[in-house]
Parts: structure tokens; C-alpha cells; sequence
């Protein structure tokens, strides 16, 4: 199936290594670093020479400590550290021995300044919010934790939401705000605020998808999110009041099968004023879509933004499903797309104009 | 797992003739290691209906051990469909009893035994027959999400139990005595 789409997806790197599964995948957001994690218990971080065409090192194969598998993992926005989420129901926190200097790759173990305990069951996801003194982490038990990082390493529990009604698969803080989004198998999407004089509590619940949300994914400017689920459509959500979002439209037939995840870019470099970012989407059929999307000229409170698809691959790691998707943050990378499959492997991409 | 009861007087069925095309092939293929029937998913087989039933018709029932999965009649040919050029299964099951609490161990039984038995390029949905279990949409929900498949199989004491109902698959179909078991 030969389609005329403006830009395709060019393998810029496959790696392998991992022996199981890799669930999860996370650019640093400052410094040349990539992390994956795998059912294989084990994070592989490896680093990368500069662009156009970007070649990948291995740089460490850290063994975590957890005991079943690393479901998910974020690069806090200092770069400095890296949270892990595992079914062995832990949140862990890895950091680089000594400081390094830059270009100094050899240099550091990585290792595990903080174990979190509290969730009953696996955790799946974890994420850490703009200012990064505030990760949050979800799992089975049906609970989202917010936790706040201390100076000395350590992490205190500021709250435990017991809103959704089922398995949280999915966290992730707005880009500049205190606002965090969870996503659920009770199909819905919750979103917290932090009450000054009290605690953190639900302010809005999403509903619309008809089946679990596998991930979201918020704009760079903070006016959208993206969900992704196993209903096999995309949704996305506009801020309509301060403290109100609404589905402004749903991305359908573009998967055949579970979306597992949605990566929103930010501004490519050298894009037009309009332009809100790539949005990055991939699932169980192992087919990458990215659609560009920009705001509609005059646009009415609740129109939705401007969407065409830029490109699509299909057999992105060959017959393995897809789980993560995610776009490189940093300035002048951001034309690179990395995602992991059940093949273990990672995989590179550029995205450039066809033809 | 637990003691409790769904269904102590199950029907037993007789089982049926084996597939026929794999029927022939069966007694070259009793000395070889059942889980490598295929090679890597990379390579093209055909695989049909009759082949996946024969993969998960001796799986034991987990409240009736000495019973399989076929002679219960929660799996029969019929209730599996194939699309082969599309790389899709849809292996659909049938409780004893609406309300059997077994249902999930069943479907998960079903989907590990297909995971290491068949190509990779195959996507496999399980479901219970629409209409035959109380919790229906819950059960088949369980059985599609692989994140939860996976974290189950990261249980030990429900592999355990996992692997006794699949101790018996590779009979595919042959009564105990007649196979080399």
C-alpha cells in the first residue's frame, strides 16, 4: 500500500541488545543520552553523535534491581536523574555516580539513589513534572502517587489518588504547570490539581474512549493533550477554562490494532508560527503514524487544530507490536523519533520529505 | 489457585478425530520437541483453523485435570478462525458454567500455549462465546491486555498453575494411553 504522504520515517538506528520485551523508551532532555527498558529488568542507556545522521554507543546496561520487569522510565528535565516504573511494584531512581564532564562518557556507574515503595502491585508508568521536584507514578492498585523530590535524594509522598476505578497505565505532567493526567483500563482520563490548603485532588475526569488508555501525551504549549487507547482511536482534548478540557476531535482508522503510544514533539526546528508540533503514534498493529498539526486560523473556542498526516510506517519493527513512542526534546534533534517493540529492539528514526 | 467449585458434574464429550492433515503428520512428530513445530516468525508457514485447535485441544481444564479443554467442549475447531494473510486468530472459548471463575486461567492457558507454539508474526484475540459468561466483557478485557498478560506471567504461583494445564497440550488431541505420555 503505496501512499502519497509529504514525509517519510528513515531508519537512522536499530539497536538491540535487550532479551525480552522493551516497554519503554526516553530521550534526556539536555545531554546526547537514550534509555530503553525491557520485561529483561535491565535499562540500556546509550549515547549518540550529533545529527544528521546520529550514530549510537552503548554507554551502560544498568541492571536496576528491580525484580520483574521495567515497565516504564523518564528522564527528569535537569537530565541528572532517571526514574524507572516495575511490576515489582518499586519506583527506582538512578543517577550517575560522579559528575561527569561532558565528552567524558566512559566516566560514572549509574545507580540507584532511591527505592519508592508503596504501591501494592506494578507500577507502569512514571513521570516527572516541568519544574522536576515532583514525580508521579501509577500502577495496577489503581492509585497514582505524587511524589516530592527532596535536596538530599530522598522523596516524600505528597499524596495518593485513589480515583480511578481500575489499572492506571499512564501518567504525564502538563509542560509547564502543576497539573498531571493519568490514564486508565477504566477507560477514562483523570486530571489533578494541587490544593494549596489541601490535597491533591481529581478536577476533571475524560471520558469518551470506549476502552483502556494506554497513553497521553500533552502539546509543548499546553493547551492539548493527546490520549491514545485500545479502542484504537486518538483523542484529542482542548482546553476550553482554565481548569476544563474537552475532546475537540478523534483521530479514527488510523490503527488497526491497540494504540500503545502517543509522543507530541515539540515545535520541529524551523517550523512556521502556526504549528503546534508533531504528534507520533504507535501500537500493536507496528505501524508509526505522525501527523502534523497546527492551529486553525480563526479559530472558534472549540475547533480542533489543524491535523494532516505527515507519514506512515508500516512493520516498524517487523511483525512485533510497537509499545513505545517517543520524540527527541532537544534543539536541534528534533527530527529524530525513537521507538521500542516486543522484539527488544529500539529503533531510530528520521522523519524527512519524501521523495 | 483456589478451592472453591464452579462446575463439579461437567459434561464430557468424546474427542474428535484428529485434524486430518496434521493427523498423518502426528507419529513423524512425536519423538521432536513439541515447541519447535515452527521456525522463526520470519518464514512464512500457512497455519489453518484445525492446526491452532490441535495446539490447544489437550490443554487440561484447571478444576478438571484429568479433563482437557476438548472434551469439556470450551474449545472446538469451529469457534477458531484464522486469517492467515492478515496474520489474525481469533480463538474464542466456552465456559462450562456462566459464572466459572476459571475463565481467566482458561483464556491465559490458551494464549500461552499459542505465544510459544505459533510463528510470531500472528496476533492472537481470545474471547469467551458471547453470552456464555457472567462477566464476559471483564474476562475478555483481562485476556487482551498484555501488559496484564505479561505481569501474570511474573506470577509465579499462577505459572505454576499454568504449567500444569499445559503439561498435557502436546498430546494434540490423542487419548493418554495412546500417546508416549
Amino acid at each position: 500500500m503505496k501512499e502519497d504522504l509529504p514525509c517519510t520515517l528513515v531508519p537512522v538506528a536499530s539497536l538491540s541488545g535487550h532479551e525480552d520485551r522493551a516497554w519503554g523508551v526516553a530521550w534526556n532532555p539536555v545531554k546526547s543520552l537514550l534509555s530503553t527498558c525491557s520485561a529483561d529488568k535491565t535499562i540500556r542507556i546509550y549515547t549518540y553523535t550529533s545529527t544528521p545522521s546520529p550514530s549510537f554507543t552503548l554507554l551502560a546496561s544498568v541492571p536496576t534491581g528491580h525484580t520483574k520487569t521495567v515497565r516504564g522510565i523518564a528522564w527528569s528535565p535537569s537530565g541528572t536523574s532517571l526514574a524507572s516504573a516495575s511490576f515489582d511494584s518499586n519506583i527506582g531512581v538512578f543517577q550517575r555516580e560522579v559528575d561527569e564532564d561532558e565528552g567524558n562518557v566512559g566516566a560514572g556507574e549509574w545507580e540507584c539513589v532511591s527505592m519508592l515503595e508503596g504501591h501494592e502491585t506494578e507500577c507502569k508508568s512514571v513521570a516527572w513534572s516541568a519544574e522536576g521536584n515532583l514525580l508521579a507514578s501509577c500502577s495496577r492498585d489503581k492509585t497514582v502517587w505524587v511524589w516530592e523530590a527532596l535536596p538530599d535524594g530522598d522523596f516524600e509522598c505528597m499524596g495518593v489518588l485513589m480515583e480511578h476505578t481500575q489499572d492506571v497505565k499512564c501518567v504525564a505532567w502538563h509542560p509547564t504547570e502543576e497539573i498531571l493526567a493519568s490514564g486508565s483500563y477504566d477507560d477514562t482520563i483523570k486530571l489533578y490539581l494541587d490544593d494549596p490548603s489541601e490535597d491533591w485532588f481529581c478536577f476533571q475526569t475524560l471520558t469518551g474512549h470506549t476502552s483502556t488508555v494506554w497513553s497521553i501525551a500533552w502539546s509543548p504549549c499546553g493547551r492539548y493533550l493527546a490520549s491514545a487507547s485500545d479502542d484504537r482511536t486518538i483523542r484529542i482534548w482542548k482546553r476550553v477554562e482554565e481548569h476544563k478540557w474537552a475532546c475537540v476531535h478523534v483521530l479514527d482508522g488510523a490503527h488497526e490494532r491497540t494504540i500503545y503510544a502517543v509522543s507530541w514533539g515539540p515545535k520541529p526546528d524551523n517550523a512556521g508560527a502556526r504549528t503546534l508540533g508533531w504528534l507520533a503514534s504507535a501500537g500493536g498493529d507496528g505501524r508509526i503514524n505522525v501527523w502534523e498539526l497546527e492551529i486553525e486560523e480563526d479559530a472558534e473556542e472549540n475547533s480542533p487544530p489543524r491535523h494532516r498526516l505527515l507519514a506512515r510506517l508500516e512493520g516498524a519493527h517487523s511483525v512485533s507490536d510497537v509499545n513505545g513512542i517517543v520524540w527527541c526534546p532537544r534543539e536541534g534533534y528534533r527530527s529524530l523519533l525513537a521507538s521500542v517493540g516486543d522484539d527488544g529492539e529500539a529503533r531510530i528514526w528520521r522523519i524527512s520529505p519524501s521523495g | 489457585m483456589s478451592d472453591q467449585t464452579f462446575n463439579a458434574n461437567p459434561t464430557v464429550f468424546a474427542l474428535t478425530k484428529s485434524a486430518k492433515r496434521r493427523a498423518a503428520k502426528e507419529l513423524l512428530w512425536l519423538s521432536q520437541s513439541d515447541e519447535s513445530d515452527y521456525d522463526s516468525g520470519d518464514e512464512f508457514e500457512p497455519i489453518d483453523g484445525d492446526e491452532v485447535f490441535d495446539l490447544i485441544r489437550s490443554i487440561s481444564d484447571p478444576e478438571h485435570r484429568s479433563l482437557t479443554l476438548e472434551q469439556l467442549a470450551v474449545v472446538s475447531a469451529p469457534q477458531i478462525t484464522v486469517t492467515d494473510q492478515r496474520n489474525h486468530i481469533m480463538v474464542e472459548f466456552t465456559p462450562t458454567v456462566p459464572h466459572c471463575g476459571m475463565s481467566t486461567l482458561i483464556g491465559l492457558s490458551i494464549r500461552v500455549r499459542l505465544m510459544r507454539s505459533l510463528p510470531a508474526r500472528f496476533k492472537v484475540d481470545i474471547r469467551v462465546k458471547p453470552g456464555s459468561h457472567n462477566s464476559e466483557h471483564g474476562v475478555n478485557k483481562q485476556l487482551n491486555d498484555k501488559e496484564r498478560v505479561a505481569a501474570a506471567l511474573e506470577n509465579p504461583a499462577l505459572v505454576e498453575a499454568l504449567e500444569v494445564c499445559l503439561a498435557t497440550a502436546s498430546r494434540r488431541g490423542q487419548p493418554v494411553e495412546a500417546g508416549p505420555y
